[in-house]
């Protein structure tokens, strides 16, 4: 990464450029993977025919490297799309998460108690988005959709009457985790090992999924006296998992635990 | 901030630890100002569940700020952190005039309590560069704040995520603790 040789400098600057601008796709992708690696065959003077393997193995690497950079950019563009109740796709989305959630629950309008029984503060959820926008909304709902039973199940345990917590808010916390750790680079492990090709967003919202179920095991486990617990046990959670993070042979488990269930 | 140097001016009483208390109810933009006093980053918040505390230190001073989450499921444990507290902080939205009543009835239910007896109240009006906020003197009015007598209060019109106002505020609370 530090290379001296201006024409490395200079891939690498191109490279961070295509990534932050989130072009680092399709055509241009594969575009890209051949460029980077023709440079570095030039200046080490590598010849591809003897080391056919350096070329597959190096233009892997350079996909996931800056995939996941990209993969940065594209979670941090959600996070500061605002929730936006004039916006019907932000409203549609809502609406999605309360039918997956609560499938048998008509909602009585959009502005409600019945937002409390999913976790949200008030009667209107919008305002609980904050700092993390719709990337917040986007993380529940993939939770919700695609590991609906999972979800529905996890809902039910913060209804609790012992050790219930406020399933959308601590799922908007969650979410402010997970981008914690995509951004400081903790989840390079996992994002490395789970994708086998360029790392997308529904790899960060199965991060996500994973992350809400393995804390609402952990909340029950500690049998939390009330609510005002959660930094004291979501400080620690977060500490078991930076750790299990660290460990790149357990990463892989990560993956099968939420889609066993 | 300026916050250094308003607690320069409380070089009087030095080693003296603070304990200031942020409530109000949710949305009302208690986290931002423990934010904006901490001098760190307001662009990624989420809602509180549970507390944030904070401390500021600086010359010998120590502010201890909580921040205790403003939902109505979690307002039974606000008098948990009652004990010692040196200001109460309360932060109302002035824009949320949907609420008023309901913020104002909290806010009572505090001044009732004894452990917060003559606690000095703070009240920031905040959120004031939304369209349709109530000024900072009508919103005293409304919150029936002329009619408190047995502690010293201040309203102060605030925008928290711009920081305008919150010194402001502070100063007030660093005054009247002297005097005390």
């Amino acid at each position: 990464m530090n290379s001296r040789n201006p024409l490395i400098k200079q891939l690498i600057i191109h490279l961070n450029d295509i990534s932050h601008n989130k072009r680092f796709t399709g055509a241009n992708e594969r575009e890209i993977l051949r460029g980077a690696v023709n440079s570095v065959l030039l200046v080490k003077k590598i010849n591809p025919k003897v080391h056919f393997q350096f070329v597959k193995s190096f233009s892997k690497c350079v996909e996931q490297i800056w995939g996941y950079q990209q993969l940065i950019a594209i979670v941090e563009e959600l996070r500061t799309t605002g929730y936006d109740s004039d916006n019907l796709t932000h409203e549609q989305k809502l609406y999605d998460l309360w039918a997956n959630l609560m499938p048998n629950e008509p909602l009585e309008s959009r502005v409600t108690k019945q937002w409390q029984d999913i976790g949200f503060q008030g009667d209107d959820p919008k305002t609980d988005f904050r700092g993390m926008g719709m990337l917040g909304l986007e993380n529940l709902l993939f939770f919700a959709t695609e590991y609906k039973t999972v979800a529905t199940h996890v809902l039910s345990h913060s209804n609790h009457p012992l050790y219930g917590y406020f399933f959308a808010i601590v799922g908007i916390n969650l979410t402010s985790m997970a981008w914690k750790l995509l951004k400081n680079g903790d989840a390079k492990s996992y994002i490395y090992n789970v994708s086998k090709s360029l790392p997308t967003i529904r790899l960060f919202h199965q991060f996500y999924s994973y992350l809400f179920y393995e804390f609402d095991k952990y909340w029950l486990d500690c049998r939390p006296k009330n609510m005002m617990e959660f930094p004291n046990i979501s400080e620690k959670f977060e500490r078991n998992i930076k750790l299990s993070l660290n460990d790149p042979t357990s990463v892989f488990r990560i993956n099968i635990s939420v889609d066993t269930v | 901030m300026g916050l250094l140097s308003i607690l320069r001016k409380l070089r009087s009483s030095p080693e003296k630890e603070l304990r200031l208390l942020l409530l109000g109810l949710d949305n009302a933009g208690k986290t931002t100002i423990l934010k904006m006093l901490a001098a760190e980053d307001i662009n990624h918040i989420t809602p509180t569940a549970g507390f944030n505390i904070k401390s500021v230190i600086a010359d010998g001073f120590k502010l201890n700020v909580w921040d205790i989450g403003g939902q109505r499921k979690i307002r039974p444990y606000w008098k948990n952190y009652f004990e010692n507290t040196d200001i109460l902080i309360y932060v109302v939205d002035s824009a949320d005039k949907k609420r008023l009543e309901e913020t104002g009835i909290e806010l009572y239910e505090l001044l009732g309590d004894e452990k917060l007896q003559a606690i000095p109240l703070l009240v920031y009006a905040n959120k004031q560069d939304l369209p349709n906020s109530l000024p900072a003197s009508d919103l005293a009015q409304a919150l029936g704040l002329p009619t408190i007598k047995d502690r010293a209060w201040q309203i102060q019109s605030c925008v928290a995520i711009q920081g305008t106002g919150v010194k402001e505020g502070m100063e007030w609370a660093c005054k009247t603790i002297k005097k005390k």
